[in-house]
C-alpha cells in the first residue's frame, strides 16, 4: 500500500509542474493587464506612467524570470501579493479554501447519499414506476444548468418564504445551523448534476453486477436479498462510481465558481473570477493552482480508495 | 414606472454651480465666495420641516467588491463605493454637483499658481485627532505619490499640484506647477483627494482599514463579503448622519440582489432597467432613477498612414446623422435616458443644451446622411469592425441597433464583443477601427475634453491625424483658466466645434435604476455613480 501511495504521489509532481507552467502562460497571454483595469477608462495616463506603474507592481522582467520568481515562492508557501490590494494571496486562500472545500464536500455528500440509493432502487426495481421516476430525475439533473437552478432556488425561496440564506459567511465552528442554512441551497444546486450521474452509473453497474454468477450463487445459497444487494452487488458496483466521483470534483468546482457568485460565498471560485476581471495575476495563478491541486488530490484519494474497495488493484 | 424621487436638499444654503461660477469670477482677485457659502450655510430655511428621525441601519448591496478601500492611487468606482462614507476632502459636491465647502471653509487664489485654504476648526478624525494643516500636507503628498495598494497609474487624473504647505495650524496652501482649473473639481470629487490623519499609512493597512472625517466610521471590510460602518458620533455636520449604521453587502449577481431585496435581507441596490420594471410591481419597494455620467460613445481612430473612409469629416458627419438616438433609447433602454454630447447632460452647466443636441447636432437626418456619404464618394458604403464590451449587455444591444441604422447608408458594421480587460487594453493603445465605449464621471469638465488636446496620450493613440487648432486652443486654455465664468463659453464653443468635426460620436446618457425598500427615505441616484445619498441624506422610517 505504501509503495502504491508513493508511486501515485510521485506521479503528481510532473503533473503539477506542467499545470503551473500552463497557468502561468495562460495568464500572461490574456490581453490587457492590471494597469489597464486600474486606469478604469482614464485616457490621460502616459506610456511612461504606465511603465512606472508596471515596475511598481513588479510586472517587468522576462517570462522565465517571472515564472521562476513565482514558483520558487510557491514551493515555500508564498503565493505573492494581490496586485489590486497587496493582500498576501496565501491569506486570501486561507479564507476562501474552507468555503469551497465545504461546498465540494456537501455537494459530494448530497450526490452520494441521494444518487446511490436512487440508482440501487432503479436497478433493483427495473422497469417499474420507481425506476422510471428515478431515471427521469437523472435526466432532469443532467439537463439543468447549475447556475440556473441556483438562481431559481434563490428566487423561489425569496418569493415564497421571503427567505434567502445568510448574506455573510458564517463558519461552521461559529454556528453550524447558520452555516448549513447558508450552504444547503448552493450545495444542492451544484450537486444535482453529479447526483444524476451517480444515479445513472450505479443503476448501470448494479444491473450488470446483479446478473453475474456470484450474485446468482449467493441468492441460490439463500442469502437474504437485502444482503446480496448491499453487501455483494453494491460494493462491486461502487468502483466505477468512485472513478466518476473523482472526475465530478472538477465539475463541482467549476459549478462552485458561478454558484459562489450567485450566493455571495467568497470561496476560491468567487475569488478566481474576480481576479480574472481585475487581471490580478498572482491571485489568478494561485487560485487556479489550488483548484488543480484539489482536483489532483481528490483523484489521488479515489485511487487510494480503489485499493481499499478492491485490493487486487493495489496488488497489481 | 415608479417613484422618481429627487433628494430633498438639506438646509445648508447650497449655491448652485452657476452661482459658484459667478462668484468664481472673483478668483483672479482672490475670493471664491466660500465665506458667503459658509455664512449661507447657517441661514434658517423659510419653512421648517420636522427633522428626519435618526437611527436605524441600512444594508445596501454593491454589485462589485471594492477590492480595497485605500484612499489614494488606483481608485475605481467600486473602490470608492467602499471607502466613500469615511473620507472627505477640502471641498464637496452636493447631490446636484454644486461645489461647497467641506473640510475647508473658504479658499483664495494667490496669483495663478497657488490656492490658500482655511480649514474648518474642530473637525475630528475617527480616531479623535483634530484636523490640522499637517494632515492636509500629508494627504496631498500621498495623492501625488500613492503608496500600495494604490498606484501611480492614475496620476493623469490629478491636477498639476506641486505640493502643499502648512501656513498655520488651520491654513494650508496648495502650490500648482502651472495654473490648473481642475483642482476644485478634483477636490470636490473626493475620489482621489481624501484627507487622512498624518501618519495613517504607518498605523494601519490602508487597503482594509481607514481613518477619515466622514459621517461613518469603518468597523470592518471583508473582501468579497461586506463593508460595515457605524455613525461617526463626532461628525462636524451636526445632527448627521441620520443612520446609526451602514453596511455594504457585495452581491455581484443581480438575481441574488433581487432575492435579497424581496426577503428584506438588503434595503436597496442598483438594478438593470428590466429588473427595475419587475420590482416596481412590489408594493414594498420603490424604484428610483436618474442619469449618471456614464454615457455611451462611438469612437473612431484617425491615424497617420491609414486611409479609412471616416478620415473624411463628411463620412463622420453622415454616421452621426444616420444614428437615431431616440431609437437606441427606446429599443435598449425602455425609452429612458437622454441624448448626450461630449459632456453628459447633468454635468452642471457644462454640456450643450438639450435642444441644441436634439434639434441640431444630433438630429436624426437620414437624407442628409446619405447626401454626405455621396459627397464624400462613399455612396456604396464600406465595412468596418466595431469593438465593444461583452458585458454589460446593453453595449452589444446598442451596437446592434446602430448596425441596423448604419446599414441604411450602406455601412456594414461587424460587431466584436470583448471581455472588459481585453477591450480596455486595445482601446488604450488605439488598436481598433471603431469602439463603442462608455465614459464615466470626471472631477472637472477638462476630463471630458482633454483628449482633444494634441499633447494628451489619448489624442496620440486615437486620432493624431485630426487637426483643429481652434479646438486645441480652447481645450488647452480652458484647463489653465482659473476664472470659471470665462471657462464656460470656451468649453461650450469647443463642444460645438467637435460636434461638427465628430471626431467621436457621443450617443446617449443612460438612466441608472436603484430600488429601495419603502422604509428608506430620501435616497437618490447620484449622477457621480457613487451612493452619496446614503451618507447624510437617507433616513429610515418604520
Amino acid at each position: 500500500m505504501i509503495g502504491y501511495l508513493t508511486k501515485r504521489t510521485v506521479l503528481v509532481i510532473p503533473t503539477l509542474i506542467g499545470v503551473s507552467i500552463a497557468i502561468f502562460l495562460m495568464v500572461r497571454l490574456l490581453p490587457g493587464d492590471v494597469i489597464d483595469i486600474m486606469l478604469g477608462g482614464d485616457t490621460q495616463a502616459s506610456p511612461e506612467v504606465r511603465q512606472q506603474a508596471r515596475e511598481q507592481l513588479g510586472l517587468t522582467g522576462s517570462y522565465p524570470e517571472q515564472y521562476w520568481h513565482w514558483i520558487s515562492g510557491v514551493v515555500q508557501g508564498d503565493f505573492g501579493e494581490s496586485l489590486r490590494n497587496t493582500e498576501p494571496v496565501s491569506n486570501i486562500l486561507r479564507t476562501a479554501m474552507p468555503i469551497t472545500l465545504e461546498l465540494i464536500f456537501l455537494s459530494l455528500l448530497i450526490a452520494t447519499l441521494v444518487g446511490v440509493p436512487l440508482g440501487v432502487i432503479s436497478a433493483v426495481r427495473r422497469d417499474s414506476s420507481r425506476d422510471f421516476a428515478a431515471r427521469l430525475t437523472g435526466l432532469i439533473g443532467i439537463s439543468i444548468p447549475n447556475f440556473w437552478l441556483a438562481t431559481l432556488l434563490l428566487l423561489f425561496t425569496s418569493k415564497v418564504f421571503q427567505w434567502v440564506p445568510p448574506l455573510t459567511y458564517v463558519s461552521p465552528w461559529e454556528d453550524l445551523g447558520a452555516n448549513l442554512s447558508q450552504f444547503i441551497l448552493p450545495a444542492v444546486s451544484i450537486s444535482v448534476f453529479t447526483l444524476a450521474i451517480v444515479m445513472r452509473m450505479v443503476r448501470a453497474t448494479m444491473l450488470e453486477v446483479l446478473s453475474l454468477d456470484y450474485v446468482r450463487t449467493a441468492r441460490a445459497k439463500g442469502v437474504p436479498r437485502r444482503r446480496v444487494i448491499y453487501r455483494h452487488a453494491l460494493r462491486n458496483a461502487l468502483i466505477p462510481v468512485l472513478t466518476v466521483l473523482g472526475f465530478e470534483v472538477g465539475v463541482i468546482m467549476s459549478g462552485a465558481a458561478i454558484v459562489e457568485i450567485i450566493f455571495g460565498l467568497p470561496g476560491v471560485g468567487y475569488n478566481l473570477l474576480q481576479a480574472i476581471f481585475n487581471r490580478d495575476d498572482p491571485l489568478i495563478q494561485a487560485t487556479t493552482l489550488v483548484l488543480a491541486v484539489t482536483f489532483i488530490a481528490f483523484n489521488l484519494i479515489v485511487d487510494l480508495l480503489y485499493g481499499i474497495v478492491d485490493p487486487r488493484i493495489t496488488d497489481s | 414606472m415608479s417613484d422618481n424621487e429627487t433628494p430633498k436638499p438639506q438646509s445648508t444654503g447650497e449655491l448652485s454651480r452657476r452661482d459658484l461660477l459667478v462668484k468664481a469670477g472673483q478668483v483672479g482677485a482672490g475670493v471664491v465666495g466660500a465665506g458667503a457659502l459658509a455664512g449661507a450655510a447657517q441661514g434658517a430655511p423659510k419653512r421648517r420641516k420636522a427633522a428626519p428621525p435618526s437611527g436605524g441601519r441600512v444594508t445596501w448591496a454593491l454589485e462589485q467588491d471594492p477590492v480595497h478601500i485605500a484612499p489614494f492611487g488606483g481608485i475605481l468606482t467600486s473602490n470608492h463605493w467602499g471607502k466613500a462614507p469615511m473620507y472627505e476632502s477640502l471641498i464637496e459636491w452636493d447631490a446636484k454637483l454644486n461645489e461647497r465647502p467641506a473640510l475647508a471653509t473658504s479658499w483664495k487664489a494667490v496669483g495663478n499658481k497657488a490656492i490658500d485654504f482655511d480649514l474648518r476648526r474642530g473637525v475630528k478624525f475617527h480616531n479623535g485627532k483634530e484636523l490640522t494643516s499637517a494632515d492636509v500636507v500629508y494627504s496631498i503628498g500621498l495623492q501625488l505619490n500613492p503608496p500600495a495598494p494604490g498606484s501611480v497609474a492614475v496620476l493623469g487624473q490629478v491636477p498639476a499640484i506641486q505640493n502643499a504647505q502648512a501656513l498655520s495650524k488651520y491654513k494650508v496652501r496648495i502650490n500648482l506647477k502651472a495654473p490648473d482649473a481642475r483642482l476644485f473639481g478634483y477636490l470636490a470629487w473626493n475620489r482621489y483627494s481624501a484627507i487622512v490623519p498624518e501618519g495613517m499609512y504607518n498605523q494601519l493597512n490602508a487597503g482594509r482599514e481607514g481613518i477619515g472625517t466622514g459621517p461613518f466610521k469603518l468597523v470592518e471590510y471583508q473582501p468579497n463579503s461586506h463593508v460595515e460602518y457605524v455613525r461617526n458620533q463626532a461628525y462636524w455636520k451636526k445632527g448627521l448622519p441620520y443612520l446609526d449604521a451602514l453596511t455594504f453587502k457585495i452581491l455581484p449577481d443581480e438575481q441574488a440582489r433581487i432575492a435579497a431585496l424581496r426577503s428584506n435581507a438588503i434595503d436597496g441596490a442598483t438594478f438593470s432597467s428590466d429588473s427595475a420594471i419587475v420590482l416596481a410591481r412590489d408594493k414594498n419597494l420603490k424604484v428610483l432613477k436618474g442619469l449618471t455620467a456614464a454615457f455611451r460613445e462611438l469612437q473612431f481612430t484617425i491615424k497617420e498612414g491609414e486611409n479609412k473612409p471616416w478620415h473624411d469629416v463628411r463620412v463622420r458627419q453622415a454616421v452621426n446623422f444616420a444614428i437615431n438616438r431616440q431609437e437606441i433609447l427606446n429599443k435598449v433602454y425602455n425609452g429612458n435616458g437622454d441624448y448626450s454630447g461630449m459632456v453628459p447632460p447633468g454635468y452642471g452647466p457644462w454640456p450643450l443644451t438639450r435642444s441644441e443636441l436634439r434639434d441640431k447636432y444630433e438630429k436624426f437626418d437620414l437624407a442628409k446622411a446619405k447626401a454626405l456619404m455621396k459627397a464624400a464618394g462613399f455612396e456604396k458604403g464600406f465595412s468596418v469592425t466595431l469593438t465593444t464590451f461583452s458585458t454589460p449587455l446593453d453595449f452589444a444591444q446598442v451596437a446592434s441597433v446602430m448596425k441596423q441604422q448604419l446599414q441604411r447608408i450602406n455601412i456594414d458594421v461587424n460587431i466584436v464583443a470583448q471581455e472588459p480587460g481585453t477591450f480596455a487594453a486595445a482601446n488604450g493603445k488605439g488598436s481598433f477601427e471603431w469602439d463603442l465605449t462608455a465614459r464615466g464621471m470626471r472631477g472637472d469638465v477638462d476630463g471630458y475634453m482633454a483628449e482633444y488636446n494634441p499633447s494628451s496620450t489619448a489624442y496620440r493613440a486615437w486620432y493624431p491625424k485630426y487637426k483643429n487648432v481652434r479646438v486645441w486652443r480652447l481645450v488647452g486654455n480652458g484647463r489653465i483658466q482659473l476664472n470659471q465664468s470665462k471657462r464656460l463659453p470656451m468649453y461650450k464653443e469647443a463642444q460645438r466645434l467637435l460636434m461638427n468635426d465628430v471626431v467621436q460620436v457621443p450617443l446617449v446618457a443612460v438612466t441608472k435604476y436603484q430600488v429601495v425598500r419603502k422604509r428608506v427615505n430620501n435616497m437618490y441616484v447620484a449622477f457621480s455613480d457613487f451612493q452619496t445619498g446614503l451618507h447624510t441624506t437617507v433616513f429610515v422610517k418604520g
